[in-house]
């Protein structure tokens, strides 16, 4: 079918300032277009019913060599949530880490179409984006891990900021990428030998240069390359009590690298990085600095990581933070560094209400997001499958949307959290247009995607409709019909194509594969040498044999760069 | 009581998973909604009444019922599977999952059964005349929590890794047991009463083994502790001597390991220890 | 002539990727860098003793020539009317490949496994119960200072493993004194002496870094020697150039690992020896592993395929998991098949489970032991077979053979197999690597490309196309089946 016209539903399309009107959205060649024929349009009757743009996730591991170590290490994890075959869809398995196909359908049946996997080794690019080509519906990208790269570290170190740009350049093509992603700057290197390091000024061992100076020289590369997002970064301490400090440092370093007021730097799975006290005895929530600072700057955008109570799979690059959480849970434990770039770990967790300290990381997650004012700053997530699987930002939006849905989680955590927590006192709900802003909209303008995340003319056709009346429901008062509403969307369109109908996938095309063709010609030449002779030295697989074709990408959509370098 | 009587129509090729034949899912069903009921034969799904002859045998007395199998069954797999009352009575001998994940009622074998006997089980008794494969009691693949709760009772032998991750409950081995009894256990209680191939508690955390015959060795990762004229299993003693052994050391483990003297004179160095 | 560098080997787990071949005529004529397996594959796969190139179909009782569509149409008959049908193999061909060939397992109901289920299959059942510490194989390079090989020789089973990864590499921060060693025996010899040499150890004589010369490195650290210890029941070639070897009994390893645990935490053992090793040289190789700065221990069949099977893969993984609380240590399985690694990968993003998957219930399960093809084979579960690259009958049971020619058998290879012999329908392939493209993974999860560098006869199609041709037959079929 080449056009549909959506009638009557409350349209929620914040970036073109649609509050909820009831109007039409029309579709053709799946673009939104100003309107069709409606005689030979498909018509969706979407009357009672909240029209949205296809939601986006800017964080969410789904794919790649660290999700699918997550994938083998729990059979048990698998065997109690299966997907049977039907005649559109594959089997496949559940919970925490799903099988790709899974993937695919259970965020198009909750009205997702862009999906990013923040987290992926450059030399193992090739894997992840065979794992795209089997993840079906979604548009997706992946940012590859280049904090800890040794060029990287080397030429920042020598303060060769164009050259360092030329080579993220250069590696954004060959790995097929999307944005410059950083863990743990310094500390990734440093556990190459059991190590770690300690705060943004503590040097990386071997390589004399600071977590800082990699984070600011990152951040203006980001800016010399004219990239559409900012560099994503899991701050250093990730994980520990006390590291609010730390994540505080981390955004006032790029402070004065900010242009015209616009983020330069998005702090991911913000929660975990945001903890007080000196140990897990005195833990606490660190969250209100970092609330103030970001209330009163505009260079940082963050994502939530919010917990949910269940059984889940930790994976993360920060090789010795899973280790550390390895020593606390005493569960199975994955490590597995790659040389010359980066590393990663896996750890099998489950937060429990009961725990003060995992209360008090929902608790946190919660003050981030109702207590930063601007909700173009702060994003859902759950650092899928990290704080919780990606299946639960249903239940996640009705937390936001309800202050009675978070008492009563409220009524049954830790009571030590009760007492700790901010979030009793917090009456601010969420309103559609908040949640729109923070699932679709403002995730789409910070990844700095222009044709996804709203409805205008011109837009990709991605659209979520969910049976969920704001008229006749009391949004607050009725948290379990919002969270069923977003958990089965009456219809999810792609493209233009109706891919889920009342929850059910109906068809399952494949999405695309975003990357950034970053035009640097002159700069990328000199590169290129000193890369091929290196490459022997610092690889074990030949230069030639590392990065990936872009027919490998089963559809790739390029995205043309044009940076500031020459 | 009702009983209700099944025999396979024909020898089985491929594998039937029969989860649907127990007490629970028969219950206050006719005996063609039970013909209805869902098995797979490979990859087709067939009704149960198209694999077995189903017969129903009513006696006064009680309200129960009565499961009772006949033939071989060596391809059926999840009988009595997350049972919670009734009995199945098997006669001959049946496939894997036999009980897996059984919550109550009982279960008996007049004949082997193969591996994953009762695995991850959390209540009820299964008795099994003949012997048993490998992984009884055991955890899924991956999982750190098997049996935890009720009794298995073998009267033959038991391949490997009998109660595997074992949580709570009782096994009882009349015969012998493969290699890795009581591997990675928490907690219950193993009776060996004949010999062992070894390495039994291996990785254990806590709980208890006991083993009557002979072992081929004690893992080096265990210290011996004492020697035990008896040890008490289920209330009940069992005469000794018997040598204890703590371990696994290397999990920092608290289990007991209960080791017959008589059969193991091989052991006797490790009485200068004490 | 053409000259076709960075070729990847499509043999062993090693998968070197910097092969040059020479072609000439469709034909490779010349081979650098291999070793003399890789050598043998690229220069005889072709062999017209090893290679027919035309479909077979079993009519009474004999293999008769077939068209391509005549055999495709019988593999999908056999498959669709199946109950229980075994697809095997998938070890030997490309990720995309078993892409298909798992689509196909799903729609026509069947069990996908592959060959780890007889190689590391108990490695990934103990991945499982205790997880894993381990890295790329240029971590090694440049960090490891104590390599172990324990029940695996790399010297036969991975000719280059040691000279492009570990023993006889340098890297940033670890130097080797073998490079040393071979450079200053090239000096003393003949030139013809020393090549003839170094081809057993370092065929690639630029192999030593030029870390220093780079303009802007920090100097790499003057770093000890890279250490090497080998444990296996025999002394094998491997074991004359270690270190420390060590001699356990057969069949014990399990207890000498968890007597390493034991010693690695200063606990004290109640015995002397344990599998034929003294405690004293136990505690002091395990002071050995506790001082090194980065360690690693590569296993291989001989610990995975003895006795304790799984536990002692748990015990060996549980050993490095520990060490990293004092040190930096890693773990590694001596993958075979060049691509065994990428069918596990594979299965696992499709399915959940690296290999044994039964989808005979319309999702993937898994139970190794139950739903592996040996043991399938075992219990003559099947009643059809599929099997792709790989050559079961000399290496299976006995009766699992038996049970696997009973059936209707369809075998894919490039190669005449002695299970091809059995089979009742024969369809001849591209040799993947050489004749068709694709990606493989490497021993440590690292993929890389397989070249097509000559044609393939004109009727052997890629694995890939002949997979989905088929599965596109079957789903003709069964749309008849139930319209
Ligand atoms: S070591 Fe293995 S991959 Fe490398 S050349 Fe030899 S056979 Fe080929
Ligand atoms: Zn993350």
């Amino acid at each position: 079918m080449t056009s549909l016209l959506i009638k009557n539903g409350f349209v929620f399309d914040p970036l073109n300032g649609v509050n909820g009107e009831k109007m039409d959205i029309a579709v053709e060649n799946g673009k939104i277009v100003e309107k069709v024929n409606e005689a030979e349009a498909k018509i969706i009757d979407a009357s009672g019913m909240v029209v949205m743009p296809g939601g986006v996730d800017i964080h969410a591991h789904i794919v790649g060599a660290k999700v699918n170590s997550g994938r083998l290490l729990r059979p048990e994890d698998h065997v109690k949530d299966v997907e049977p075959k039907t005649p559109v869809t594959r089997s496949g398995v559940g919970y925490s880490v799903p099988s790709t196909f899974t993937t695919g359908y259970r965020y198009a049946r909750m009205g997702y179409t862009t999906v990013m996997d923040p987290a992926m080794p450059p030399l193992k690019a090739r894997h992840t984006h065979e794992e795209f080509n089997d993840t079906p519906i979604l548009d997706k990208a992946t940012y590859p891990l280049l904090g800890d790269c040794w060029f990287v570290l080397e030429y920042l170190k020598q303060d060769r900021i164009e050259e360092c740009a030329a080579y993220v350049a250069w590696m954004l093509k060959a790995t097929k990428g999307y944005a410059i992603k950083l863990v743990n700057p310094g500390g990734l290197e440093a556990w190459g030998f059991g190590g770690n390091v300690r705060d943004i000024d503590d040097p990386v061992p071997n390589f004399g240069i600071t977590p800082r100076e990699i984070v600011r020289g990152l951040c203006k590369v980001n800016t010399l390359l004219n990239l559409p997002h900012t560099i994503h970064v899991h701050t250093n301490n990730l994980g520990k009590p006390g590291n609010y400090v730390t994540t505080l440092e981390t955004m006032r370093c790029v402070e004065d690298l900010a242009r015209d007021g616009k983020p330069v730097i998005h702090i991911t799975h913000c929660q975990f990085s945001a903890f007080a006290g000196d140990d897990w005895r005195t833990f606490d929530s660190g969250t209100e600095p970092i609330i103030k600072y970001v209330n009163a700057h505009s260079h940082v955008t963050l994502d939530m990581g919010q917990v949910v109570f269940t059984d889940t799979t930790t994976m993360t690059a920060d090789g010795p933070f899973q280790f550390l959480l390895y020593e606390l849970s005493g569960n199975k434990w994955v490590n597995s560094d790659v040389e010359t770039e980066t590393c990663s770990g896996i750890v099998p967790f489950q937060y429990r209400r009961k725990s003060f300290v995992h209360s008090m990381q929902w608790s946190i997650a919660m003050e981030l997001a109702l207590l930063i004012q601007d909700p173009w700053k702060i994003f859902l997530t759950t650092d899928h499958p990290n704080a919780g699987p990606f299946t639960h930002y249903p239940r996640i939006i009705s937390w936001l949307m309800s202050r009675k849905a978070r008492e009563k989680i409220l009524e049954r955590v830790n009571k030590k959290t009760l007492r700790k927590s901010l979030v009793p006192t917090i009456d601010r709900e969420y309103t559609l247009h908040d949640i729109a802003v923070v699932t679709r909209a403002g995730q789409a303008k910070a990844l700095g995607l222009k044709s996804k995340g709203h409805l205008g003319i011109g837009a990709d056709a991605d659209i979520a409709i969910y049976a969920l009346n704001p008229e006749t429901t009391d949004l607050s008062r009725k948290p379990a019909t919002v969270r069923k509403a977003f958990e089965r969307a009456a219809y999810t369109i792609k493209d233009g194509n109706i891919v889920v109908k009342n929850g059910e996938v109906v068809n399952a095309p494949m999405g695309r594969t975003f990357w950034l063709n970053v035009d640097a010609p002159k700069a990328e030449i000199e590169i290129s040498k000193i890369l091929q002779q290196k490459f022997a030295e610092y690889y074990t697989v030949s230069y030639q044999n590392y990065p990936v074709p872009e027919d490998y990408l089963a559809v790739s959509a390029p995205i043309h760069v044009k940076a500031e370098v020459e | 009581m009702t009983i209700i009587k099944l025999a396979p129509k024909r020898a089985f090729k491929t594998p039937v998973n029969a989860q649907t034949i127990t007490p629970d899912a028969f219950q206050e069903k006719t005996m063609s909604e039970i013909a209805e009921l869902h098995v797979w034969e490979g990859n087709r799904r067939r009704k149960l009444g198209e694999l077995f002859h189903i017969s129903e045998e009513k006696t006064a007395g009680s309200e129960s019922l009565r499961i009772e199998v006949s033939g071989d069954l060596r391809k059926v797999r999840w009988i009595g599977a997350k049972m919670t009352t009734g009995e199945i009575i098997i006669n001959g001998d049946v496939g894997m999952h036999l009980g897996e994940e059984m919550e109550g009622g009982k279960i008996t074998v007049n004949g082997n059964a193969e591996a994953w006997l009762g695995s991850m089980m959390h209540g009820g008794t299964i008795e099994v005349k003949g012997n048993a494969g490998d992984y009884v009691a055991s955890a899924y693949r991956g999982s750190t929590r098997g049996m935890n709760g009720g009794k298995i009772i073998i009267h033959g032998n038991v391949g490997n890794d009998a109660g595997n991750a074992m949580r709570k409950g009782v096994i009882i081995v009349h015969g012998n047991a493969g290699q890795f009894a009581g591997v990675n256990m928490h907690d219950g209680a193993i009776l060996i009463k004949g010999n062992c191939e070894g390495r039994m508690g291996a990785d254990m955390h806590g709980g208890k083994i006991v083993v009557c015959g002979h072992v081929k060795s004690v893992l080096p990762s265990f210290t011996i502790e004492a020697v035990r004229k008896r040890v008490k299993f289920e209330g009940e003693p069992v005469e000794g001597p018997f040598y204890l052994f703590l371990g696994d050391l290397n999990t920092k483990g608290k289990g007991k390991l209960f080791i017959a003297k008589n059969p193991n004179q091989h052991l006797s160095f490790y009485e200068k220890l004490l | 002539m053409t000259v076709v560098s960075n070729v990847t080997c499509p043999v062993c787990g090693s998968l070197c990727d910097d092969i040059e071949l020479v072609v000439e005529n469709n034909r490779i004529v010349k081979v650098r860098n291999a070793c003399a397996v890789g050598e043998a594959k690229f220069l005889g796969f072709a062999d017209p003793h090893h290679r027919r190139v035309k479909p077979l179909i079993r009519k009474n009782g004999e293999l008769v020539e077939a068209s391509l569509d005549e055999a495709i149409r019988r593999s999908a008959e056999i498959l669709a009317e199946a109950c229980y049908p075994l697809l095997y193999g998938w070890s030997s061909t490309s990720t995309e490949a078993i892409r298909v060939g798992l689509e196909l397992a799903e729609e026509v109901g069947g069990v996908a496994d592959n060959t780890s289920t007889v190689c590391h299959g108990p490695s990934i059942l103990s991945i499982q119960n205790v997880g894993i510490p381990t890295c790329t194989l240029g971590q090694i390079r440049h960090r490891a200072d104590l390599v172990i090989y324990w029940g695996s020789n790399p010297w036969n089973a991975h000719p280059r493993h040691l000279e492009r990864y570990t023993t006889f590499t340098e890297g940033r921060f670890q130097k080797s004194i073998w490079i040393r060693y071979l450079t200053k025996l090239q000096g003393l010899i003949g030139r013809k002496k020393a090549e003839r040499a170094a081809e057993l150890v370092s065929p690639r004589k630029e192999a030593m870094p030029q870390t220093e010369k780079v303009e802007g490195l920090p100097p790499p650290l003057k770093a000890e020697e890279r250490k090497m210890i080998v444990v296996d029941v025999r002394k094998t070639r491997s074991a004359e150039i270690a270190d420390y070897f060590l001699q356990v009994k057969p069949n014990m390893d399990y207890e000498l690992l968890q007597a390493f645990r034991m010693a690695i935490h200063d606990r004290e053992l109640d015995v002397d020896e344990v599998a034929g090793v003294p405690v004293e040289l136990i505690e002091e190789v395990a002071d050995v592993m506790l001082k090194c700065r980065f360690g690693m221990l590569f296993f291989g069949l001989g610990l995975t395929m003895t006795s304790a099977k799984i536990r002692n893969i748990d015990a060996a993984i549980s050993l490095v998991r520990e060490l990293n609380e004092r040190t930096k240590f890693t773990i590694m399985p001596m993958r075979g098949h060049f691509n065994v690694t990428g069918a596990n990968v594979v299965f696992t993003w499709q399915t959940g489970y690296p290999y044994a998957v039964d989808f005979s219930q319309g999702f993937p399960r898994y139970n190794p032991g139950e739903t592996s093809a040996v043991d399938i084979l075992a219990r003559g579960d099947l009643d059809a077979a599929l099997i792709v690259a790989s050559d079961p009958v000399p290496h299976f049971p006995k009766k699992a053979v038996e049970n696997l020619v009973k059936n209707p058998l369809i075998v894919i290879d490039p190669q005449v197999t002695p299970t091809s012999f059995m089979a009742d329908v024969v369809i001849p392939s591209a040799f993947v690597g050489i004749e068709t493209g694709g990606t493989a993974y490497r021993m440590d999860h690292v993929p890389l490309p397989l070249k097509k560098v000559v044609e393939p006869p004109e009727t052997c199609l890629p694995d890939e196309v002949i997979l989905r041709r088929i599965l596109k037959e079957v789903r003709r079929l069964k749309g008849m089946r139930t319209a």
